[in-house]
């Protein structure tokens, strides 16, 4: 009996070193986050553009493009999806009246111009003369205005769509080539709406005749055409000889370079990651940080990052659950978080430390250095003041009453516990005497919870292309709504909002986001947290991607060195 | 025979009326308005919330939303999915065939790797192929799906390029999923049948069978094996269940399409009625298989006796 014991031990020992050998290479432990030591200053990442690492060379054309993707998208019907990923797909396939840069430029896309009016109630577009569908159908007034009202038809549930054309009226056919739509109010951020993936035009012949199927393959003008969609797994798209014209995007008039782009749909990370080590996909978006200094120093890999536009990820403070009702203790949580030592211990290269109350992509105003930078000793300051001023038993500050400094966060958990993100958050606001509980739960409790202003806050990230978007965040009559989660009621920020809303002037759009921005620091409605960046890896044979300025990729371009 | 199994057919039928009621009590039982929380990443009006109400029928009485919800399902009319727009129906019989091909292969891996394994351990007890099927059943039971997901991939796709690591689709695709699914199951198996066989092997009707002069392997298939067998089967039955749950971890690692992934991102996405067509079907599954294991013992055994 000792002697089978013993053959079962060794063969375990056996058995387990194998294992362990090949253990660090496919799951990476990550290093311990060390919240409390000093930044080191660090070269902040750039947004890259495709290093020429090969001499520029005619682009080859041919060939069949894998990308692998972390989600599956819900419909690739650009005007029902709710969900980013369906843009990821879309930006290489469809086409908007307008085009954005990455540096925020509005360029002529399907429409070679445009007026708006001094009401900012009625946009007239004159469009192209050369455009057809995928399917023949001629690209006109008319198929705008169809586009439109499908869009905000009762009987259609628009997805990301609806929120793009809030307060539309009705279009108008001046002419053949020519369009005017009309909001019931001023809505200045149309325009930047209208040059996004989601209210890209599809054909109306076809999708009339394809019904349910517009999920599948809409049919779009672009260089490429879905040929098909298997949900779970793959959605491809072909490219299309018919197209004759240059994209906004583009160096080169005519459709892209590779014959076939295959989306592929890899949840798992590790797995993700594997494929485009071994080749099986030249492309993969979402790289962890886990990974990426692998990644970098693999002599097949690039790395190629877009700065998110949209909010940072950041925390929204309940104004109005003690004790983050004091605005005190609000602003001493913003001096309390090391946003530089986040950036590098915890996103290691995917992030950055925000400037504001939105992204640096979206309003290069950098504002939050000079409300709140990194000092804990003026934390502790401001926490004396709120009555919180002196140590109990465990450490944690009490007030006279004896009363323990409690602050619950409403962490979301996707089934593998608290996110690290909101550990970390935890963690350093202990180190100055805030007991913090994760309040860690499932999406549909967590928005109750966001909805019913039950918690001291959740930490989220909300992605846009335009600051308007604000308004979910930050108006009074979002509140118990999606999404103003500080609960926050402050006319001078409605009264903002709906300014910036009607602007037509950009400089002072802008202006009046700054005056936003620091209404909002100033009373510390929110905690910014990181600027997070979209890092994607590519294997050094394919050239080419790019980034609209939703951050979204378009591949319609990307071609095989070699 | 005839008889047992229309018994059992007819026995079947409370269950899966039992589930229907669950299922369908399901919607009703989380808390909160369930129209609020499947549009709760949007920003809404009171209309928008109204529309999706009456669509979905959650205006009606609670009796009338049920016949409706049997009525349709005896048509195979299941509501449409929240998220995607597309009929529950279709949903799911895409994702059927996928999870099906990989339950079924991995299936087959566990019933060769577990049954072959058992019976080289029965035949030489404490011995190191003995000692060798133990280590592998431990590894078997305690490896989580995951973590041999992402080996197999490190080996056989990044390193050997043997097999693609992801996608759905051909043979090709299915090998490393159904060996990461049959591996971890068949261990549970191997150690089943090594002792059931054990304890056959000691009867006496196999000293018989021996003296009559039968081939050793005659001896231990048909005589030994066969009975053996009884305790494995029930849990094949069990491990269906397994498998479908199993399923879900390794069609993620893979990236594959089936209906475990299915379910988790419709429960992620609250989106109900994809959530109800998929626990009405896996249940009315789970009914269907153990009525197969039943049968199957009559096979293995006539002594059990369905009179």
């Amino acid at each position: 009996m000792r002697k089978r014991v013993f053959t079962v031990l060794s063969m375990l020992v056996l058995v387990s070193l194998v294992l362990g050998a090949c253990g660090p290479a496919a799951t990476p432990t990550p290093a311990p986050a060390q919240p409390t030591t000093a930044p080191q200053p660090t070269t902040a990442p750039q947004p890259t553009t495709p290093p020429p690492t090969q001499p520029p060379a005619a682009p080859k054309r041919g060939g069949t493009l894998t990308i692998g993707i972390n989600q599956n998208p819900p419909t690739l019907d650009p005007h029902a999806s709710p969900s980013a990923i369906t843009f990821y797909i879309l930006s290489s396939t469809g086409e908007s009246l307008l085009y954005l840069t990455p540096d925020r430029q509005l360029k002529p896309w399907l429409a070679e111009s445009w007026e708006v009016s001094a009401d900012a109630k009625v946009f007239t577009f004159r469009l192209r003369k050369d455009v057809t569908f995928q399917d023949g159908t001629p690209f006109n007034a008319q198929a705008v205005k169809w586009n439109f009202d499908r869009i905000t038809s009762p009987d259609f549930h628009a997805g990301a769509a609806a929120g793009l054309v809030v307060g539309y009226d009705h279009t108008e056919v001046v002419d053949e080539y020519t369009v005017r739509i009309h909001f019931r109010n001023g809505y200045v951020p149309f325009l930047t709406n209208a040059a996004s993936p989601v209210l890209s035009m599809i054909s109306p012949v076809a999708t009339e005749q394809q019904g349910a199927k517009v999920n599948e393959t809409p049919v779009t003008t672009g260089p490429y055409r879905l040929t098909e969609f298997v949900a779970n797994d793959h959605a491809t798209m072909e490219r299309w000889d018919g197209y004759n014209r240059q994209p906004p995007w583009a160096d080169h008039v005519g459709p892209g370079y590779v014959d076939k782009i295959i989306w592929k749909v890899i949840p798992e990370t590790g797995t993700r990651v594997a494929t485009v080590e071994s080749g099986e996909c030249q492309v993969i978006a979402d790289v962890p940080y886990s990974d990426l200094p692998r990644l970098q120093a693999s002599k097949d890999i690039t790395i190629q990052n877009a700065a998110w536009v949209g909010s940072p990820l950041q925390w929204l403070l309940n104004v109005t659950k003690p004790p983050t009702d004091d605005v005190r203790v609000r602003k001493a949580l913003n001096f309390a978080i090391n946003r530089q030592a986040l950036a590098d211990t915890i996103y290691r290269g995917t992030g950055r430390p925000p400037v504001g109350i939105v992204t640096a992509a979206l309003l290069d105003v950098p504002l939050l250095s000079s409300y709140y930078p990194y000092d804990p000793d003026k934390a502790r300051q401001l926490l004396a003041e709120a009555g919180w001023n002196r140590t109990g038993a465990d450490g944690f500050l009490v007030n006279d009453q004896g009363k323990r400094l409690e602050i619950q966060i409403n962490s979301i958990d996707y089934g593998t516990g608290p996110r690290e993100i909101d550990q970390w958050v935890q963690a350093q606001l202990q180190a100055i005497g805030i007991a913090v509980t994760l309040k860690a739960q499932a999406r549909p409790p967590w928005y109750e919870d966001n909805y019913a202003c039950a918690t001291n806050g959740p930490i989220m990230l909300y992605r846009f292309g335009d600051p308007d978007s604000l308004q979910a965040l930050f108006h009074s009559k979002n509140v118990g709504g999606f999404a103003n989660w500080s609960c926050v009621k402050d006319p001078e920020l409605d009264r903002l909002i709906e300014q910036a809303r009607v602007e037509t002037d950009a400089q002072k759009r802008t202006q009046l986001y700054v005056e936003l921005s620091k209404r909002v620091l100033e009373n510390a409605y929110i905690v910014p947290l990181v600027d997070e960046l979209s890092v994607w890896a590519l294997r050094s044979e394919v050239t080419g991607l790019k980034f609209n300025g939703f951050t979204y990729p378009v591949a319609a371009d990307v071609y095989f060195v070699r | 025979m005839g008889i047992y199994t229309l018994r059992r057919f007819v026995w079947a039928v409370p269950v899966v009326f039992g589930v229907s009621v669950l299922v369908f009590m399901m919607l009703h039982l989380v808390p909160g308005d369930p129209v609020k929380m499947m549009l709760s990443e949007f920003q809404t009006t009171q209309e928008q919330l109204d529309l999706l109400r009456s669509q979905l029928h959650l205006d009606e009485s609670l009796p009338k939303q049920y016949a409706r919800f049997v009525w349709g399902a005896l048509h195979g009319d299941l509501g449409y999915s929240i998220r995607t727009k597309r009929p529950v129906s279709r949903e799911i019989t895409d994702n059927l065939l996928p999870t099906l091909e990989l339950a079924s292969l991995g299936l087959l891996v566990a019933a060769i790797m577990g049954i072959g394994l058992g019976i080289l351990a029965a035949l030489k007890p404490h011995s190191w192929v003995d000692a060798s099927s133990s280590v592998f059943a431990l590894l078997g039971i305690s490896m989580p799906s995951f973590w041999l997901g992402l080996l197999m991939i490190f080996a056989f796709s990044l390193h050997l390029k043997l097999f693609p690591a992801t996608g759905g689709g051909d043979l090709k695709h299915l090998v490393l999923p159904a060996l990461t699914l049959g591996l971890t199951e068949s261990a549970i198996i191997a150690r089943l049948t090594r002792s059931s066989m054990l304890e056959v092997l000691r009867q006496e009707y196999i000293v018989v069978a021996r003296s009559k002069g039968l081939r050793e392997s005659a001896v231990l298939l048909r005589h030994a094996l066969k009975n053996a067998l009884i305790p494995v089967v029930t849990i094949f039955g069990l491990q269906f269940g397994r498998l479908l749950a199993g399923a879900v971890v390794v069609e993620t690692v893979f990236g594959r399409p089936g209906i475990g992934r299915l379910i988790v991102e419709a429960i992620i996405n609250k989106d109900f009625p994809l959530v109800q067509g998929i626990v009405l079907l896996v249940s009315c599954t789970y009914v269907l298989v153990n009525l197969i294991v039943d049968l199957a013992y009559g096979f293995l055994d006539p002594r059990i006796r369905y009179d």
